[in-house]
């Protein structure tokens, strides 16, 4: 009525925007926003949060409301903290005002942005003054994390710092009607980083065009290029160029690990070579620029041995300017892969590449901005729909996460053993580190000890307490028993359910199936199998597999026969190895007890002849279902409670069936997988007989295969339960720390 | 004489059967001028001030295994303890546990290895004790021995002595003793071509002793070499980079290794000298192991640098994995 009443004209308001609201041109956004509906007013940054006054028509005032979030930079995350209405003044203009000054409690660490379309015309514009610039970007896009050293975010504080800005940049820097105002990694030709090609034993070719052409000869030659991007190094080699790619396997020691390919922005170029659905392309057009996990199309033209034996092959669109030149003069697919030692953090530094891929790479394509901290490119998966993550990474982490419940002291978690990713959760608040890489070199100590320090100092957030999985010999165990913080130690599977659950934004009671490889249970063997009941803080085991020795320690995750002799030997059938063996399994040497699912794909990729050493994680289970054809008919697999009172699923009759040659592989790859996908349905069945619930949660590592996920969560649907699926934090090892995180808040 | 085949509880009540054990046991196999059975305590000369003690226990099962029993290893374990520490072995005691029930005639061949060992080491046992323990509550037989030796010459290897870009060194295949009692205990029936390296690392030591570089010696026991690369990177502060290719392993132990899933590097060794010598004496302390018969596979295994007091593998193929302290109970981490 009040409304009504007054004139229109003389209505304000004022809005407390906060979330991801910093380093992302919000305030730009805004100011352009609100110039455009002719309000008059101010925008300001207030500790951490934005802050707005606006006046004009109540109408311009609606549009420009629903607009705030909108039409927000891709980059924003915002989140309206308060809205209300005040007295209008003597405003006839709208200005972006100085920050109010103060402690900046609610910070938020933008990630690195793929080159937006402003700044591609540009790139493209011959009459612009960053034609063909390799480092053009603006306040929508460019590098963010990796070149941030301290907040808040201003060009002193990032590696930027070194570049004094020209007098035309300088000009865009301060205009607030510009795109690039107060764009901190802003630079051009005249006064920004440059390329240089570094060929061993050569002196380097320095600028930019000369760098560009020499690098793209040498990969027209198929020679193996380490170019430095965003977030570290790929090693870069014509995806088509079958000698080229072997040569680069045999020289990074990576026989069969899936490579990704760099595409072309153009489309009508990527449609040629992988299988797009909407939802594909949605993904691979997600502002993390993703690699993502693509079915080739017929017309396919990538090296067979880009990801020999598998369906999918990873893709991503060019992301950084420099891609797009390096593709574009290339004129065709790249494989881009992390420039590392495998297993490994991915390289950033000049020199170290240098030194430490000296034998893999013919030459280095440098450029003199510093990456601070290393960002891998981020992984998903489609799986019902949607992209899973598989491995967070640049573009998408640090990730900001909520817990549902409020942390009593500052707690960082430091994840698992493989996959790590560290988190630091405070108050209600958590935030996931990039992967990091396995714990298996000195290397990946280094630089998980440096994001553990570096997440505290960026976020001004001191930890009080770590929490770290039960596994003693995880390096991040050892890491967070020696830290002096007060530990908290999470078994592994709680984690997992844990992570899944607070994603989600679950409530009440989940029935979560935690699958994966192995990791410590809570009664001393190792899980991977086991489906637990509740919610963080309150999970109990209720069903399970039916546990076997696993002969030969560790070597059982590298040689996934093992797994195949000891289901056959633990139900009396043959199988044929080193006798050492089968005596050290009769007497229990080294051969610890499991009840893994993820050991049992192992087993199966094995039994049905597919491989029998692994030469990477996760290889067997991969060439399985890609052999595997869908809509197979399931086995029945016995279901009972075991002596403990756990429901548990016994997979004895999928011994005799792997083993039966007189059927194709494909199909026993696909009995396996339908049966599983069964097998899981009848312990939901079974558990919801005897407990109200009815979410299910499918989470671990196991849950990265498509095959199975997509067809337990039908099967799930089908008999009326709710079926969840990570989607923003992996659900294999990476997602341990924020899992970590909330079962310490639990 | 002695009637009994095996032990009795009445074996250890001080009585005629203690006696007539140490006196048709022990005595027999250990004796020397300075052991007098029938005393509770001796008196020994001893030339210098200089003197160096050690003491340890053995456990060990099976007691007797290819290439050793727990005799020799307790006399082998001892003296080596005063070697690495640069001494020469002159006395040891003996403290035997028996389980009863045990067989005599076993008990007579681990005494007569025993008092072979400490010939050979020339090493006396000069005092002694035996007890019974009820069977069921000892593992057969248990010896605890201390070991006195005098000073080499007059310097002192030690941790501090170890400077960064220093070399390590050891002087034999690693593993053997590990693998060759696994394979006996668990009667795996292949563990005649796996013998234990049981023996004494005096003449090794002794050759080390003359170079000049030499900072530290220690013998990779249990938890093998891996153990001693850590305690020397933690005692240092130092990094300790290993080279995997110039690790000397047998091929039969690799080959067990890699069936069962056990890491050579943290089988025990009990014949074995892990050295750390300055950078420009290391061919020269290599090439002084490799003269003797117990050094001829000795080899340069790594170096000492700059780092976080971590213990680092490089692998062939330009790999590098963390080795890391043994956990009690290793369970496998990878998925």
């Amino acid at each position: 009525m009040k409304r009504d009443a007054m004139p229109a004209e003389f209505a304000a308001r004022t809005w407390i925007v906060g979330g991801r609201v910093q380093g992302v041109g919000f305030r730009p956004f805004v100011y352009r926003l609100a110039v455009a509906a002719s309000l008059c007013g101010y925008v300001r940054n207030r500790l951490g949060q934005v802050e707005i006054v606006a006046q004009g028509t109540q109408g311009a005032l609606d549009r420009f409301a629903a607009a705030l979030l909108r039409e927000a930079p891709p980059l924003a995350r915002p989140v309206i903290v308060e809205v209300g209405d005040c007295a209008p003044g003597d405003r006839t203009d709208f200005r972006i005002l100085a920050s109010d000054g103060g402690a900046a409690p609610s910070i938020h660490l933008p990630p690195d942005r793929f080159c937006c379309d402003d700044c591609l015309r540009e790139l493209a514009d011959r009459n612009d003054r960053r034609y063909r610039y390799p480092f053009i970007n603006c306040t929508q896009c460019g590098p963010r994390y990796t070149l941030i050293s301290r907040l808040p975010y201003d060009r002193a504080s990032t590696s930027m710092a070194g570049f004094e800005l020209c007098r035309a940049c300088r000009a865009e820097y301060e205009d607030p009607a510009s795109r690039r105002f107060h764009a901190e990694p802003l630079a051009c030709p005249a006064c920004g980083p440059a390329l240089a090609l570094q060929v061993p034993g050569h002196g380097p070719l320095a600028g930019n065009e000369v760098a560009l052409a020499a690098c793209v000869r040498f990969l027209r030659d198929g020679g193996i290029v380490a170019v430095k991007g965003v977030g570290g190094y790929h090693l870069m080699v014509d995806a088509r160029n079958e000698d080229a790619v072997q040569r680069l396997r045999q020289r990074k020691h990576r026989p069969h690990k899936p490579l990704a390919v760099m595409l072309a922005h153009d489309e009508s170029t990527w449609r040629r070579e992988i299988a797009c659905d909407a939802s594909l392309e949605a993904a691979l057009r997600d502002p993390a620029r993703p690699i993502v996990l693509a079915p080739r199309a017929a017309a396919c033209t990538f090296a067979a041995s880009v990801a020999p034996q598998l369906a999918e092959v990873g893709v991503m669109l060019a992301y950084a300017p420099l891609h797009h030149l390096l593709l574009a003069d290339f004129g065709g697919p790249l494989v881009a892969t992390s420039a590392n030692v495998s297993g490994e953090p991915v390289l950033t530094d000049n020199r170290e590449v240098e030194s430490r891929l000296a034998a893999v790479a013919d030459a280095f394509l440098h450029h003199d901005r510093p990456i601070l901290r290393p960002a891998d490119d981020t992984v998903v998966r489609m799986i019902a729909g949607r992209p899973r993550p598989i491995r967070i990474g640049r573009g998408f982490a640090p990730l900001e996460m909520a817990l549902p419940q409020r942390l009593s002291r500052p707690t960082l978690a430091v994840g698992g053993h493989m996959k790590n990713t560290v988190a630091l959760g405070w108050e209600s608040r958590a935030v996931l580190s990039p992967h990091i890489g396995d714990f298996c070199s000195p290397r990946t100590l280094a630089v998980f000890e440096r994001a553990v320090s570096e997440l505290q100092a960026l976020y001004g957030v001191q930890a009080k307490a770590v929490a770290h999985d039960t596994h003693p010999g995880y390096a991040s165990t050892r890491w967070a028993r020696t830290s002096g913080l007060a530990t908290v130690a999470v078994p592994h599977h709680r984690a997992h359910a844990s992570a899944l659950f607070a994603e989600r934004l679950g409530s009440g009671h989940w029935l979560v199936f935690t699958w994966d490889g192995v990791g410590l249970g809570e009664d001393g063997t190792l899980w991977g199998g086991e489906a637990l009941l509740g919610a963080p803080g309150n999970w109990r085991r209720v069903a399970t597999m039916r546990p076997f020795s696993l002969p030969g320690g560790e070597k059982a995750g590298r040689e996934p026969w093992r797994s195949a002799a000891a289901l056959c030997w633990e139900t009396g059938a043959q199988w044929q190895a080193d006798a050492i063996v089968q005596q050290a399994w009769h007497k229990g040497v080294n051969c610890a007890r499991t009840s893994a699912v993820g050991r049992l794909f192992d087993a199966a990729a094995a039994m049905t002849g597919l491989i029998s050493s692994a030469s990477h994680e996760g290889h067997a289970p991969m060439l399985l279902e890609a052999a595997a054809v869908t809509g197979a008919q399931a086995l029945s697999l016995p279901l009972a409670r075991n002596a403990n009172g756990l429901w548990e699923t016994d997979w004895s009759p999928l011994v005799g069936l792997l083993r039966d040659s007189q059927q194709g592989v494909p199909e026993r790859a696909g009995i396996f997988h339908a049966t599983l996908a069964r097998a899981l349905l009848d312990q939901a069945r079974a558990v919801r007989a005897e407990h109200g619930f009815t979410v299910v949660g499918l989470t671990g590592g196991v849950f990265q295969n498509r095959l199975l996920s997509e067809r337990a969560a039908a099967l799930l649907a089908g008999d009326g339960f709710e079926v969840a699926l990570a989607e923003r934090v992996p659900c294999n090892d990476g997602g341990l720390a924020f899992g970590q995180l909330v079962e310490a808040a639990a | 004489m002695m009637e009994e085949t095996r032990i009795l509880l009445a074996h250890g009540n001080g009585g005629r059967l203690t006696r007539e054990l140490v006196e048709n046991v022990f005595a027999v196999h250990l004796a020397n001028p300075q052991l007098d059975v029938g005393l509770d305590a001796v008196t020994l000369p001893v030339a210098q001030a200089r003197i160096v003690v050690t003491t340890d226990g053995f456990t060990v099962r099976p007691l007797e295994f290819p290439g050793g029993d727990i005799g020799a290893l307790a006399v082998h374990g001892t003296v080596n303890d005063l070697a690495v520490a640069g001494a020469r072995p002159i006395y040891m005691t003996l403290n035997a546990f028996i389980e009863e029930g045990m067989e005599l005639a076993q008990l007579q061949r681990i005494a007569a290895s025993m008092g072979r060992a400490a010939r050979e080491a020339e090493v006396r046992v000069v005092a002694g004790d035996t007890k019974v323990v009820p069977r069921g509550e000892g593992g057969g037989l248990y010896l605890a021995c201390t070991g006195i030796g005098e000073r080499i010459g007059t310097r002192v290897p030690a941790m501090e002595r170890i400077r960064d870009g220093d070399v390590m060194l050891v002087s034999g295949p690693v593993g053997d003793h590990g693998i060759a009692v696994l394979l006996a205990r668990e009667d795996f029936g292949l563990s005649g071509e796996l013998r234990s390296d049981s023996a004494s690392v005096l003449p090794v030591v002794e050759a080390l002793l003359q170079i000049p570089g030499l900072r530290f010696m220690r013998d990779p026991t249990r938890g093998g070499l891996a153990t001693v690369a850590n305690e020397i990177a933690r005692g240092t502060g130092l990094s300790a980079v290993l080279e995997e290719a110039s690790i000397p392993v047998r091929d039969a132990v690799r080959a067990v290794c890699d069936m069962l899933g056990y890491d050579p590097l943290y089988l025990a060794c009990e014949g074995r000298v892990v050295a750390v010598v300055a950078q420009e004496d290391a061919q020269a302390a290599l090439a002084a192991c490799l003269r003797l018969p117990q050094g001829r596979e000795a080899a340069l295994i790594g170096r000492l640098a700059p780092g976080l007091a971590q213990v680092t593998l490089r692998t062939p193929l330009g790999g590098e994995r963390m080795i890391e302290e043994l956990e009690e109970d290793p369970l496998p981490r990878i998925c």
